[in-house]
Order: structure tokens, then C-alpha cells, then sequence
């Protein structure tokens, strides 16, 4: 790790001007991504503004047809929320998944939306359920938000403040696990929302999650797994490294969209 | 310690570690907190080619950067050790890099600094330029590769069997090891059935989660080595043949080790430290990172064509075995397991004609060791794969194939050694008894299919090796023992406070360990191959006993009865008049053993006792993504008489565990010679969520000649796991994997090329 000044924001304001003033800034929401790879030396902010104390920011509402999720909410908080279980328990679900006991306890559901891991569950959550990504200065639709590999469309001086999930009338995640870390090597989640269907996949992408329209129109005939079998999607444009390559991860998509379809279909989701 | 525990009945005892307090209190020592005055922290810069001529090595920045005391290259070691090669079986590693490169992340040169950042920085400034020479990483590619690792051959001398290789020339080959038995060519010939497969292992690592760590002090006339070693008394003997000392001016000091597994044998930074503490005058401590062990030592990759011939009744009549070990760029203890486990590559069975060719390769890749096994696991994972593929073609039930053709107790092995206390045949019947073998079972339905499996290995003790150890008496009685066995986590300072209690009739607590340092503690050949309880234990158990007859001896000269049962204390007074003195045992160990002839590797006695491991496993696999779920393990070894239960029982689950993760995940994955995944975070080793449900028990059974009827059993949980998965799976879904890792995408593409729909490659 290299040396940086570590600053400890009061309020958001505070954190905003500290970001808009400070050379190098970086936001640390948890860390659970940040502190390791500035261990590595990968990453080598010379400033980092620490959210942690920032209050009112970790406060999970319901409202009409959509539940708000603060982004200092820790995925451990999303995972155990009634109201997330009541409203969207494919969401509560997934975040239980989300590496170990250790960071679900500290890593931040906007912490981890800014950070636009390829391999993360919340990117597949946001952009199959048409969620709001709100900041202090604008709000961004998730269609709009994830631009690529550790890509967002958020500016250098934007903060996430909290994440708008419209409530879908079902939606399921399944993950396939890479095997020790936990990490997502194909998730899918499928929401049915009351004006479409959609299919989004994290992991598998050579360029972050995405949505593939082929099995949305299949499911939009008929909301079942059978109506995705026999259906691929090509292996070019899937990720291909040292967990799997690019025909097996294009394969564990359908497989993986077959099974979170069958899963909104279940009370409890399956594993 | 609440419980209350009765003298005299000290084997058996599921004694608790006697060191675990202190270990989870984190009052235990271990060479990575040790800081001596004045010392330099040394940082290794290292090789990025594969295969290379050193044209030049730049180190004026780094020896300019603040805080720099020194940068010591190869030629500079030369000052201080003339011929700076060392190994075990050859003298073919050099401290630092000389003349040539052999390997991505070999140690070229070293920045010492008294802040370990700074050497660390320095070490970035260092630049090399290399005139790279073709490199060759495969095994069976080395056999007659144009790319040649070394210039000539050096064997170390310690070992006959090596002696014809000196000096040859344009080879790979650092050992051909041939066994022959019978008459293979006319039992082929005549067979009713053959059968043909190859099977291969991939290159993985030990990765203690305490990596290496070496720190040499110069004491004026001499040298002091704290270091993190499984063998302090070979670290003497080869630091002072490089040095052209006498033993005695080398002194070997070793605490508790968090793991080693292998890796932490013979010479790994010890003559680094030496080199540059005497260079530097000062004390030198050399700390690697975990990536840093990537490139230090990995169990070798191999290649195994196995061929059986097989009459009508199921009868193995003969059996072909050529086996291809990856050495990497420095041989290692490579050529004893070509030998050693090369030997036992027929496996278990009871067969009349039998050829062996092993072959030690040298390739440009990171060397190659021993690791938990010593080679036995990827020769079980050829030998019982092939014997469930054999039964599955004659249509033969898998554990009915193995009884017809199990190694009995009195039959000769394919060396001509005869079995003996070996429960091969207990073992094998209590794993199909734990897995209810003749029972029904629930193979799954729809996409999760559900399969069992099992298979049994063994292994010979390395041998001739020699154990001394030390018990004294104090004039109050109480009982201090001195050996030079490791404890890397295994238990061995239990164990043999055990053995010393039985025989002096003493609670095992009230027994002291002095740990290895070799001014005090007697010579030991190494903590390695699980052959510590059986040797070590027997040199324990013999000093004790000796002190036992002195302390008796005392008692006659003093006019005492025979068997009199005068307190301790009282007798030293006695003959002493206060409380003084003291009573030393000497026990020393070292069996009986034959060396294979060279052409046939025919030996009467080819080892002291045989280990055997079986493991059996259910599994479901996912037929969409061919994800393999293990639903329970069960192991059962032949240890002998267990000294301690627990501890054995804990010896063969971490073992399969161990084992586990080199079956279903590990791989250290290259490119160009470079490895690309070196870091926990690329390269995974189970977490405890892997870990399925185990049984791990041993078999009811006695060692004739061990300490109290034991033997090792360190390693007996890695034997057979591997082969039990592969089995399952083609019982739950019909495809064989011959190749580890078994990932899922593997097991999948087998599926998809069973189904003649072949997923693309990548």
C-alpha cells in the first residue's frame, strides 16, 4: 500500500466538497474492493474520503410501488430488511450471497454499484429491475448507469446517495458460484415487471453485465424456463480467463436465466 | 489441564496438543517474529525468462536507492561459498542465479536493507538482460526435447542409484527408474483382455499459510540458522559442505512451523542467508510472500500410461507402468519419488508381471518436491481410475474387481518385498461397509444425478533413514525429551511426550519438548514422508527405555530391591546426597533395508512398513453445468495403533482436504514459464466451505516393529481421493475425467463430448 491522507467525512456536503477540492480523491463505502487493491498497489488514491460516518445514508424505505435502498446499506442490512424480503426477496436473496459473513458486514450496496465489478451480483439487480441510481447531483437510470468493466457513468465529483428499486411482480436471481471465492462466474437475474420482462446477466460479459433481449421476448410469450430452452447466445462477447471460458459461460447463461426464471416462480428462491 | 490423568496409561490417549494453548494465545514463536540486533531484511529480485544466458545484470540504481546496505548477485556468493550448488539428490541449484536463468522467479539477485519496504523498492530498480534459450515445460516433451535444461548433470553423491548420471550431457532425464517382474511381453501377448489409459496431474503448490522464512546470525567462529525448516539436521550437513566447515560451526535452530507439508525441506533459503549474513557480517532474514512461494516449490505434474493385462476371471495378470514425473528446473527430492514412489505404481494388487519405467524430468518451470504424498497421490489417481474403468469394461462390480486382485498379506509387491502389516484388505472392506456398499442407493433423477466411488492406496516409508533422540531425567524426576522431529501442526511433540510417558510411567503433560537446534538436539534425517512416528517414535521409545534401565541400575548400585518403586527425587538424593544430577537415555533408530537392484529394482526389503489410505465419497453432479457436489467423504487408513486418536483422525481429514482442493480446483496455471495465477486470490485453495461432511477413522491393526504398534499416517488421507471422485462421477453420469482439476467446465465438456455434442473450445 502506498501512502494517502485518509479523511473522514461529517455529511455528504462535507464528503462532496472534499471530493470536488482534494487531488487524487477516492470514496471509500465500505472498502471491501478499495482496501485490497490498494494493498496490491493497484489502485493509489492519494486522498480517501470515508463515508461511514456520513448518517442517513443506510435507510431502507417503501414507497408506493419501489423500495429505497440507501448506499451506505450494508449488503448484510439489504439481506435481512423485511422490507426488502416482503417487497423483493429475489433482491434480500441475492445480497446474502454476496462473498462472506465479513463483507456483507461492511462492504455498501453503493459501494459496490460504483465499483462495477464484471463479476457482481447488485449490477445484474439494478439493470434487470429498472432501478434509479440517485446521486447529489443527478439521478441516473440504470440502462444508463454501467458502461463496462469497472465503468459507470458516474463524474468525477458524483457521489451515490441512494438506489430507487421499482417493486417488480416477480423476479428471481440464480448465481453459479466460482468455487472458493463465491464470486459470481454466471448470475442471472429476471425480473417481471408490469411493462416488460427483463434478463440480466453479471459475470459472463467481457464488458460488465448486460441484458440479452432474445430471452426476454421468449419469456414475454410465456414467463417459464421451458420457453429459454434451446435458446444460446454466442460465446463472442463472453469473458473467457481462468474460471471458465467463453462457450461454458455462454452455456451457464441460459442455464442460469432457466433456473432465477423457475426461482420468481418459488416462494422461497432457491439456491 | 482439568482433566485428571493415570500415569501409566499413556498410548491411546486422545490427548489434546500440548502446544494449542500457547498457539491460540499467540504466545507461540515462530521465525517470522524474530528480529536480532543489526539485522537486514533481504528482498529477491528474480528471473522473468524461462530459459536464458545472464548477459548482464544492472543494480546501480537500486544500490543507489536510499536506505540500500547492499545488493548481492550470484557472483558475489561465490566470495564466501566457492561451489554455491546444493540439493538433495543433485548439486544443481545454485543460491543466486549464475551464468544461466532456468526458470520465471528463480532469485538472480537479493537488495538488502534494514527497512524490508525499502529493499522491496530497490528490488524495482533492478534490471537483467537475458539472451534467451528455447525452454521446454512439458514431461513427456522432455523426454527428447531439443531444449535442454542443464548444461551437464551433477549428482549431489548421497544417493547409488544416481551415480550413472554424472557428467552426462544433453538430457532432461535426472533419473530412469525401471522395475521388472516376470514376464510382461508373454502375459500381453496371451491376455484375454488389455486395457490401456493415461492419466495426468496437473502442477500445484503446499502454500503454508506461514510462508518460508530463513534468518542467518554469524557468531564469529561460526553461523547460526533460525529457520523455518522440516529438516534442521540436513540444513546443518549441506550449509557446512558449502561452507567447508566442520558440522559443528554450523548451528540450526527451528521453533514450531505453521505448516510445511514438504516444502519446507532440505536447503530453500537457508544457504541465502548464509551466503549474505557472512558476506554482510551481519544478521540477514529473508521473508518471502505468498506469491513468492509460487516460484519456490510445487509438486510435480505428471503423466502416467498405465496397461493392464486382464484373463476372464477379472485377474490382473500383468501391468505396465510408465510414468512421467515434472521435476521443474531443480531436481529436488524429484528423483527419490520417481524411485521410491515409483515402485509402488502397479498399486495394491497381487501381480505376477510387472515393468516399471519412472522417469525424473528436468523442464524450465518452478521446481518440484515432495508434498504430502511424496507422488503416491498421482499414481493412485492413474492406478484407481484405471481399476474402475477395467471392471467397468468387464462388467465387473468395482469393489469385487479390487478383491480378486488385492495385495494379501505374505505376497510379494512388485518388488519382490513381501506384505506385511499392511491392511490393505481391511481397509478396502471397511470403506464399502461405511459406504453400505451392497445397499441400495438414491441415484438422483432430472438434471442431478448422484454416483459413489472409492480407491485404495499404498505407500513404502523412505528408507534407510536414522532418528536419535535424548530423554533426561532431572534429579526431581521430571522428564525433558531432545529430538530434532519438526512439529510443522501434525503433533509429533504430543506424540512423543506420549511415548516417553508410557515407558517412564509418567502423565504426558509433565514431559518437555526441546525443539530442533542442532547444538543441543541429535540428528535427525528429516520430518518428511510420515516417517516420524515410526522412526523418531522407535528412537524415543528406545531412550527412554535406556533411560529407564539407568535409572534402574542406579537403584541396584544404591542396594535397592529389583523393582523397588523409590520415588525419583529420594533416589538421586541418595546417590547425589542433594538434589542433583541427572539420567540420560540415548535411543537411535535405523531399519533394516536393501536397495533395489538397478536393472530389475527386485529388493527383498525395499521398506520398513507400508502406509494405506483409502477413501471412498458420494457425489451428485449438475448435468447443466457439471458442477460436482460432494455429499460426504469417508476415510480409512491402515496407521497401525494409533499413539493418539485424535490426532491421527485429524492427520487423515486435514490431509484429504488438502487433497480435495488439488482434485477439484488448484492449478497453477502458466504462460510462457510464468505463472499467472500466483496469489490467494487467483489461485484457490478450499475455504471451509468447500469442506464437506468426513469420516476419517483408522482400521483396526498393529505394526509389529513400530513404537507401541504405530506408524505414520501424515499423508495416508491424500492417497485415494482423487480416484473415488472420478469414479463417482462416471457412476452418477458415465464420463471419465482423466486429467485434475476435476472443475466443473471439465466435467461439463465430458458430458457435452459423451452426448457426441462437443461444447466449442475455448
Amino acid at each position: 500500500m502506498y501512502a494517502f491522507t485518509y479523511h473522514r467525512a461529517t455529511g455528504l456536503r462535507h464528503a462532496a466538497n472534499l471530493l470536488e477540492k482534494l487531488e487524487d480523491p477516492k470514496i471509500l463505502a465500505g472498502g471491501q474492493t478499495l482496501l485490497p487493491t490498494m494493498k496490491q498497489r493497484l489502485a493509489s488514491p492519494t486522498n480517501l474520503i470515508d463515508l461511514d460516518k456520513v448518517e442517513g445514508m443506510s435507510e431502507i424505505t417503501a414507497a408506493g410501488r419501489s423500495v429505497t435502498i440507501g448506499a451506505l446499506t450494508r449488503h448484510n442490512d439489504v439481506h435481512k430488511s423485511p422490507i426488502v424480503q416482503q417487497a423483493i426477496p429475489a433482491l434480500a436473496y441475492l445480497a446474502g450471497l454476496i462473498g462472506d459473513p465479513a463483507v456483507r458486514h461492511r462492504g455498501t450496496i453503493g459501494g459496490s454499484v460504483a465499483n462495477n465489478d464484471p463479476n457482481a451480483d447488485y449490477p445484474a439487480a439494478c439493470l434487470a429491475l429498472g432501478a434509479t441510481i440517485v446521486t447529489n447531483k443527478r439521478k441516473i437510470a440504470a440502462d444508463e448507469f454501467f458502461k463496462g468493466l469497472f465503468e459507470t457513468a458516474l463524474e468525477p465529483n458524483e457521489i451515490i446517495t441512494k438506489i430507487t428499486f421499482p417493486v417488480p411482480k416477480k423476479a428471481g436471481y440464480y448465481k453459479f458460484r466460482n468455487q472458493a471465492s463465491r464470486f459470481a462466474l454466471v448470475g442471472v437475474f429476471v425480473a417481471k415487471r408490469p411493462s416488460e420482462i427483463r434478463v440480466a446477466v453479471t459475470g459472463a460479459g467481457s464488458s460488465g453485465v448486460f441484458r440479452v433481449p432474445s430471452f426476454e421476448e421468449a419469456l414475454k410469450k410465456r414467463f417459464s424456463p421451458k420457453s429459454l430452452e434451446g435458446l444460446t447466445i454466442p460465446a463472442d462477447g463472453m469473458a473467457s480467463d481462468i474460471h471458465g471460458s467463453a462457450e461454458y459461460r455462454a452455456h451457464l447463461v441460459n442455464v442460469c436465466a432457466r433456473r432465477a426464471v423457475a426461482a420468481a416462480d418459488e416462494k422461497t428462491p432457491a439456491e | 489441564m482439568n482433566e485428571m490423568t493415570m500415569p501409566g496409561r499413556q498410548i491411546g490417549r486422545s490427548l489434546p496438543r500440548l502446544e494449542a494453548r500457547d498457539k491460540v494465545t499467540g504466545r507461540t514463536e515462530y521465525v517470522h517474529n524474530l528480529r536480532l540486533p543489526g539485522m537486514l531484511y533481504g528482498k529477491i529480485f528474480r528471473s522473468t525468462v524461462a530459459h536464458g544466458r545472464i548477459r548482464n545484470i544492472d543494480v546501480t540504481a537500486a544500490r543507489a536507492h536510499a536506505g540500500v546496505a547492499h545488493v548481492i548477485t550470484g557472483e558475489d556468493v561465490r566470495k564466501v561459498i566457492p561451489r554455491p550448488f546444493y540439493g538433495p539428490a543433485f548439486h544443481d541449484q545454485p543460491v543466486l542465479a549464475l551464468d544461466k536463468v532456468h526458470y520465471v522467479g528463480e532469485p538472480v539477485a537479493v537488495v538488502l536493507a534494514s527497512d524490508p519496504y525499502v529493499a522491496d523498492e530497490a528490488v524495482q530498480l533492478i534490471s537483467a538482460e537475458y539472451d534467451e534459450l528455447p525452454a521446454v515445460f512439458d514431461e513427456v516433451e522432455a523426454m527428447s526435447s531439443q531444449a535442454v535444461v542443464h548444461d551437464e548433470l551433477k549428482p549431489a553423491g548421497t544417493f547409488p542409484d544416481l551415480k550413472h548420471l554424472q557428467g552426462r550431457r544433453n538430457t532432461n532425464v535426472a533419473l530412469d527408474f525401471h522395475l521388472r517382474r516376470g514376464d510382461v511381453d508373454k502375459a500381453f501377448a496371451t491376455a484375454d483382455r488389455v486395457f490401456e489409459h493415461t492419466f495426468r496431474t496437473q502442477q500445484v503448490l503446499h502454500l503454508p499459510l506461514e510462508p518460508f522464512v530463513s534468518v542467518a546470525e554469524p557468531t564469529g567462529s561460526g553461523i547460526t540458522i533460525h529457520t523455518a525448516s522440516q529438516s534442521p539436521s540436513f540444513v546443518r550437513i549441506e550449509i557446512a559442505r558449502l561452507l567447508g566447515w566442520p558440522e559443528n560451526r554450523v548451528r540450526v535452530k527451528v521453533p514450531y512451523l505453521g505448516g510445511g507439508f514438504g516444502a519446507k525441506l532440505y536447503i530453500k533459503l537457508e544457504a541465502m542467508v548464509t551466503a549474505l549474513a557472512l558476506l554482510v557480517q551481519r544478521p540477514v532474514k529473508v521473508a518471502l510472500t505468498m506469491e513468492e512461494q509460487f516460484y519456490t516449490l510445487t509438486k510435480h505434474a505428471s503423466t502416467f500410461r498405465i496397461k493392464s493385462a486382464v484373463n476372464k476371471d477379472g485377474r490382473i495378470t500383468a501391468r505396465h507402468c510408465e510414468v512421467w514425473w515434472n521435476g521443474g528446473a531443480y531436481a529436488d527430492i524429484g528423483p527419490r519419488i520417481t524411485q521410491k514412489s515409483g515402485f509402488t505404481a502397479p498399486g495394491p494388487y497381487d501381480i505376477d508381471n510387472v515393468s516399471i519405467d519412472s522417469y525424473s524430468l528436468y523442464t524450465n518451470l518452478p521446481p518440484a518436491g515432495a508434498l504430502r504424498g511424496f507422488g503416491i497421490p498421482q499414481l493412485v489417481w492413474a492406478y484407481e481410475s484405471h481399476a474402475d474403468m477395467i471392471a467397468r469394461e468387464l462388467a465387473l462390480d468395482p469393489v469385487e474387481f479390487r478383491r480378486r486382485n488385492i495385495l494379501r498379506e505374505g505376497r510379494p509387491q512388485a518388488t519382490g518385498t513381501l506384505m506385511r502389516d499392511a491392511a490393505i484388505e481391511a481397509v478396502l472392506e471397511r470403506l464399502a461397509e461405511r459406504l453400505d456398499w451392497n445397499k441400495s442407493f438414491d441415484r438422483g433423477s432430472g438434471t442431478v444425478r448422484r454416483g459413489r466411488g472409492l480407491g485404495i492406496g499404498f505407500k513404502a516409508s523412505i528408507s534407510p533413514t536414522t532418528s536419535i533422540a535424548i530423554v533426561n531425567v532431572a534429579a526431581d524426576g521430571s522428564a525433558t525429551l531432545y529430538c530434532s522431529t519438526v512439529d510443522m501442526g501434525q503433533g509429533s511433540d504430543t506424540a512423543n511426550a506420549q511415548v516417553v510417558a508410557e515407558v517412564l510411567d509418567v502423565a504426558a503433560e509433565s514431559v518437555r519438548i526441546v525443539h530442533p537446534d542442532t547444538d543441543v538436539t541429535p540428528y535427525d534425517m528429516a520430518t518428511l514422508g510420515s516417517r516420524s512416528m515410526f522412526h523418531m517414535g522407535n528412537a524415543v521409545r528406545l531412550a527412554a527405555q535406556d533411560a529407564k534401565a539407568k535409572l534402574a541400575a542406579l537403584a541396584a548400585e544404591l542396594g535397592l530391591p529389583p523393582g523397588s518403586n523409590i520415588p525419583l527425587p529420594e533416589l538421586f538424593r541418595r546417590k547425589y546426597g542433594m538434589q542433583a544430577g541427572n539420567v540420560i537415555g540415548i535411543g537411535s533408530y535405523v531399519p533394516t533395508y536393501e536397495s533395489p537392484n538397478h536393472d530389475t529394482g527386485q529388493t527383498s526389503n525395499a521398506t520398513p512398513y507400508w502406509m494405506i489410505g483409502g477413501t471412498a465419497v458420494e457425489i451428485e453432479v449438475d448435468t447443466e453445468t457439471g458442477h460436482v457436489r460432494i455429499i460426504r467423504i469417508i476415510n480409512v487408513v491402515d496407521a497401525g495403533k494409533p499413539i493418539n486418536p485424535k490426532i491421527v483422525e485429524d492427520q487423515i481429514s486435514g490431509a484429504a482436504v488438502m487433497q480435495l482442493g488439488f482434485t477439484m480446483q488448484e492449478k497453477m496455471l502458466f504462460e510462457g514459464g510464468q505463472v499467472t495465477n500466483a496469489s490467494l486470490a487467483d489461485y484457490k485453495i478450499p475455504s471451509i466451505l468447500d469442506i464437506p461432511p468426513m469420516i476419517s477413522e483408522a482400521v483396526d491393526a498393529q505394526q509389529h516393529d513400530g513404537p507401541f504398534g504405530a506408524k505414520g499416517v501424515g499423508e495416508s488421507g491424500t492417497f485415494a481421493l482423487s480416484p473415488a471422485i472420478a469414479n463417482a462421477i462416471e457412476d452418477a453420469v458415465g464420463v471419465r475425467v482423466t486429467e485434475l482439476p476435476i472443475t466443473a467446465e471439465a466435467v461439463y465438456r465430458a458430458l457435452r463430448t459423451a452426448a457426441n455434442d462437443p461444447l466449442e473450445d475455448a
